[in-house]
């Protein structure tokens, strides 16, 4: 496979931003791969994140994040310039209780991207990928985020040096 | 962890559950969880219904460049809410085991509070269907909804 530059670029930056950062870091995950679409995640069993607290299991939200994190950074890094991509829709099964005290491993997958719609699976799993604990599908939206970003900072730029100028009706609009 | 243990939690955590409906106070039971300190759920009985709030705090921004609120944060707090309901409202004193979640992400969810209410949409004998919202602003605009299959 030839050197891909804007991954090698990429990579670091993306790395950094999901562990060191917000939800991520207070989740404590690390990623294993980045590669385009393609992400692993191992995430330490941790205490504080039990949603049994008979059984000591992690909580289901917990896995929640880890899958949309891990679909989320495939969505972004499969085009060809990586960006933001909000989700549209999040689908979860829980094919089996997880079992406490053992990491958890999450591998995501983009399986079709369309002009508009990143279409991403991942599953989740403890001792055999085989017989995974989870499984998810999630779909992507592709933003221009570039585009989005210079509209809105152009605009409020705007407001900042008209500030009688009302905002219409497009200004207003979001997307 | 042994199984003497796992009996006495069980006991208590039931004791909890009969407690908590009997005082209308949902919050001791997310007190049990230790997920929902880690998001920073709460709960209280609001007008007939349970009303689930999560206040902003930094650890559970997804993307700090809005800053918007961690998707899978969304999804655990509605999650969590869904179980929450099904103990609080049926007559369930076991927790309850997710089976499914599906989540439709409609708005990007704010660095501010974000509010959940649930509905059980059907008890069966042995799955109940709950779906869940969450809103920031207006209760009309709702930024995520979910629907869940719980066993019982």
């Amino acid at each position: 496979m030839a050197f891909d530059m804007t991954m090698a670029l990429v990579r670091p930056a993306l790395k950094y931003a999901l562990e060191r950062n917000g939800h991520g870091a207070a989740l404590g995950f690390t990623l294993d791969k980045l590669e385009r679409g393609e992400t692993h995640l191992t995430f330490p069993y941790r205490e504080d994140l039990v949603g049994n607290p008979i059984t000591g299991v992690v909580h289901g939200g917990t896995i929640v994040s880890l899958l949309d994190t891990a679909c989320g950074c495939s969505a972004m890094t499969v085009q060809r310039k990586p960006s933001v991509t909000p989700t549209m829709d999040l689908r979860l099964d829980y094919m089996r209780p997880a079992q406490p005290y053992k990491p958890i491993y999450v591998e995501a997958k983009v399986y079709r991207q369309s002009s508009n719609v990143i279409f991403c699976r991942g599953v989740a799993w403890q001792d055999d990928k085989e017989n995974p604990i989870a499984h998810c599908v999630a779909n992507f939206m592709k933003v221009d985020s570039k585009s989005i970003q210079f509209r809105s900072i152009a605009l409020k730029k705007l407001r900042h040096l008209m500030p009688w100028r009302q905002p219409s009706v497009n200004d207003s609009e979001q997307k | 962890m042994d199984k003497h243990n796992q009996d006495q939690l069980l006991l208590d955590w039931q004791e909890r559950v009969g407690a908590a409906r009997q005082e209308q106070d949902p919050q001791s039971l997310l007190d049990m969880i230790p997920y929902s300190a880690f998001i920073g759920a709460q709960a209280k009985v609001d007008d007939q219904r349970l009303l689930y709030w999560l206040d902003k705090r930094a650890s559970n921004i997804g993307n700090p460049s809005l800053p918007a609120i961690h998707g899978g944060v969304i999804g655990g707090f509605l999650e969590l809410a869904a179980a929450i309901e099904i103990i609080y409202s049926l007559n369930v004193t076991d927790m309850p085991k997710v089976v499914d979640f599906s989540l439709d992400y409609l708005r990007p969810g704010r660095y501010k509070t974000i509010y959940a209410s649930c509905e059980v949409m059907r008890q069966g004998r042995k799955l109940v269907n709950v779906s869940a919202t969450a809103w920031q602003d207006d209760e009309q605009t709702p930024i995520a909804t979910a629907r869940c299959h719980f066993l019982i």
